[in-house]
């Protein structure tokens, strides 16, 4: 009675492969229980700054319409209605803590500057989430540099270039590119107007921050790229 | 240390570069120990009387697909850390159907094809020339393919996120769908192979 041996060898792979798809059904991805923290793991982390996402990498995953991470606002409730990047979901770090985000799941954090952010990354890190990562300089970072850039003066044709981007881009956040002057003293007040050119997506209603007038054509160059976004 | 290495800091991206040499050479070695540097053996697929290449990428994609699972069960491997390729998805049925038409008019895909030239094949040469040729010309047209190129953005998607299914579920139907697979390849192997 030797029947096992009488398997041919691509039978006996079939059945190793079948009997791990069985135990597949009872494994996770993603372990649960205690996690520790390795320090020299984190420090590394921390030294090459894979754990940050710059703005520009953020406004680009918005406009290509990416759907491989989440990003999440840790301010408070009034903070956020006022304003959020979009696609932003609102968890203050109170919230982090109790109800944390699946641990294989990649998140982006900002806050207004950076110390909540990298709070909320140590936090998460310590519970054994694997990919999370800060947006550098936080929202104060993404107003200056994507919703209302500062465009280089008398510019050569290569940061001519650049500087179309940015109006376009700045147009699909719902902002405006401001001059390098009006840069170092930015006007305060003054409820923001709605944007020229008028009905722009809910998500892009653009907060108090900053009310330098918006040229007529940067908001009329942002047209074609939301309809690239409703395709989503 | 967890896997995977590179994301951890493990070696920086010269060392990336010899692994990737290494894995490279080694994906071509066992491409043409398997007979994937002839075409006619790679075309044979289509008029279904061998169907090799479907055995041995479907094994290779239930090897690693089992492999992962395990890994990062056990946590060795974060999963969170893997590259997906997001889903755009018009492009990339166009381009599979470009792809499928040259495998079928050339007998290459693009790793058997440098595995057959490396094995001296006049075919293979033209379908790596063909490459950066066809890079090219995708590159000069970009400006005007850029809509199409970004069309269908879904993000990046996974069976187990589509169907709402546990993880180990879609695990274990693509172990049954290869092992029907296999079994199916096998009867149509016999039955086209009476024809010739």
């Amino acid at each position: 009675m030797q029947r096992f041996p009488a398997l041919t060898l691509n039978q006996k792979l079939a059945l190793l492969a079948l009997t791990l798809g069985v135990g597949a059904l009872f494994v996770s991805p993603t372990r649960g229980g205690a996690v520790s923290i390795d320090p020299a793991e984190m420090a590394v982390i921390v030294q090459k700054e894979v754990d940050h996402v710059s703005v520009d990498d953020l406004a680009d995953w918005i406009i290509q319409g990416r759907a491989d991470y989440r990003l999440i606002d840790l301010r408070d409730e009034k903070a956020y209605a006022e304003y959020h990047i979009p696609g932003a979901e609102l968890a203050p770090i109170t919230q982090i803590a109790e109800a944390p985000p699946a641990r294989n799941e990649k998140i982006v954090l900002y806050s207004d500057g950076g110390i909540h952010s990298a709070q909320a990354w140590f936090l998460l890190k310590a519970r054994g989430n694997r990919g999370v990562y800060i947006l550098l300089g936080g929202l104060d970072t993404w107003r200056d540099s994507v919703v209302f850039p500062v465009l280089a003066e008398n510019p050569t044709p290569f940061q001519a270039e650049r500087n179309a981007k940015l109006t376009a881009r700045a147009a699909y956040f719902g902002g405006a590119p401001r001059a390098a002057s009006a840069a170092a003293t930015p006007t305060e007040g003054a409820p923001a107007a709605p944007i020229a050119g008028g009905a722009p997506a809910a998500p892009v209603a653009m907060p108090k921050i900053q009310t330098p007038p918006a040229p007529a054509g940067a908001a009329a160059a942002a047209a074609p790229k939301k309809k690239k976004k409703e395709g989503c | 240390m967890p896997a995977p290495f590179y994301k951890y800091g493990g070696f920086g991206d010269e060392t990336s570069l010899v692994i990737a040499f290494v894995i490279g050479i080694g994906f071509g070695f066992f491409l043409e120990r398997a007979g994937f540097g002839s075409a006619r053996k790679l075309v044979s697929q289509f008029y279904l009387n061998d169907l090799a290449v479907f055995k041995v990428m479907f094994t290779a994609i239930v090897t690693a697909m089992l492999g992962v699972t395990y890994l990062s069960w056990m946590g060795v491997l974060d999963l969170s850390l893997v590259y997906l390729t997001p889903t755009y998805l018009w492009p990339q049925i166009v381009g599979g159907l470009i792809l499928g038409v040259g495998f079928v008019v050339g007998g290459y895909c693009p790793g058997t094809s440098v595995a057959s030239m490396a094995t001296g094949r006049l075919d293979g040469l033209a379908f790596v020339l063909g490459l950066p040729a066809g890079t090219l010309l995708f590159a000069e047209a970009f400006p005007v393919l850029r809509g199409f190129y970004d069309s269908g953005a879904l993000g990046v998607r996974t069976l187990p996120d589509t169907f709402s299914l546990p993880y180990g579920v879609v695990v274990f139907g693509v172990v049954l769908m290869a092992l029907g697979g296999f079994y199916g390849a096998s009867v149509l192997e016999r039955h086209f192979a009476k024809r010739q």
